[in-house]
């Protein structure tokens, strides 16, 4: 009896696969590595918390910024109270 | 002891009266609900991510208290829509850590910013070919000016 080979590969297996093989360096969260930095997540201080969003005024996924789950939470609480008191955009001006 | 900060965004056309009268309110809502003022701090004006009640700009105020009455927030916020009602577009209390510093970054406001001159502008970009534009640009506006006076003191001459 012959063996059964997989010929379909899940697009999501591949990725894995090929992430698992690639030679960069793995993501790390910048504030878990510098406490410094973490004081700096504030509503207050919205010129840093811009950059954490798209150009359209979308939180950037931790996925893309590498953020651990916690202070991915931190930071989007913050980002949310800016938003409330017109500090960030909640989306771009129709163009 | 709690620690708490309000921000406050006020109305563009604020007036240096109405700056003094918020921060009475202020200043009185805490001391009737047993706190003490830590800081009250004018940001500025700002340019807005968004209109606010159709202003495009606003002046932030940043109000620092200690208090144990839990009420004081609520009753801040409560001030703040009700008494300034003319004057406050916007309204935020939230609590502090009260181990943490006082220390904090704000955005650099329209005011700090430094006003730039055209001239100036052209000349550090390398586009000195243009400044005779600008020379001949405000030739026109002395121009209007004039007329203007000249108009202006027609309309007198009629009125005597």
């Amino acid at each position: 009896m012959t063996k059964k080979i997989k010929l379909k590969i899940s697009a999501r297996l591949s990725k894995k696969r090929f992430r698992k093989q690639s030679q960069t360096a793995k993501k790390h969260c910048r504030f878990c590595s510098t406490p410094e930095l973490e004081q700096r997540i504030d509503y207050k201080n919205a010129a840093f918390l811009r950059g954490f969003l798209t150009e359209r005024g979308k939180i950037l996924p931790s996925r893309i910024s590498g953020n651990s789950c916690l202070h991915q939470r931190k930071l989007s609480k913050e980002i949310k109270k800016a938003r409330s008191m017109a500090l960030l955009p909640y989306t771009t001006q129709f163009f | 002891m709690n620690r708490y900060e309000t921000l406050v965004l006020a109305v563009p056309e604020i007036t240096g009266d109405e700056t003094k009268h918020i921060e009475k309110e202020i200043v009185q809502v805490i001391e009737q609900n047993k706190g003490t003022l830590l800081s009250f701090e004018r940001w500025g004006k700002y340019r807005l991510a968004y209109p606010v009640n159709k202003n495009e700009y606003g002046v932030y105020f940043l109000v620092r208290f200690e208090t144990d009455n839990t009420d004081l927030p609520k009753n801040m916020s409560n001030a703040c829509k009700v008494r300034l009602n003319a004057i406050v577009m916007r309204d935020m209390t939230s609590r502090l850590d009260t181990k943490a510093s006082l220390a904090y970054q704000r955005p650099p406001s329209l005011e700090d910013a430094p006003t730039r001159d055209v001239r100036t502008f052209l000349r550090e970009n390398k586009m000195e070919g243009l400044l005779s534009s600008v020379d001949a640009e405000e030739q026109v506006t002395d121009g209007s000016d004039y007329a203007a006076e000249v108009a202006d003191q027609d309309v007198h001459d009629e009125l005597d």
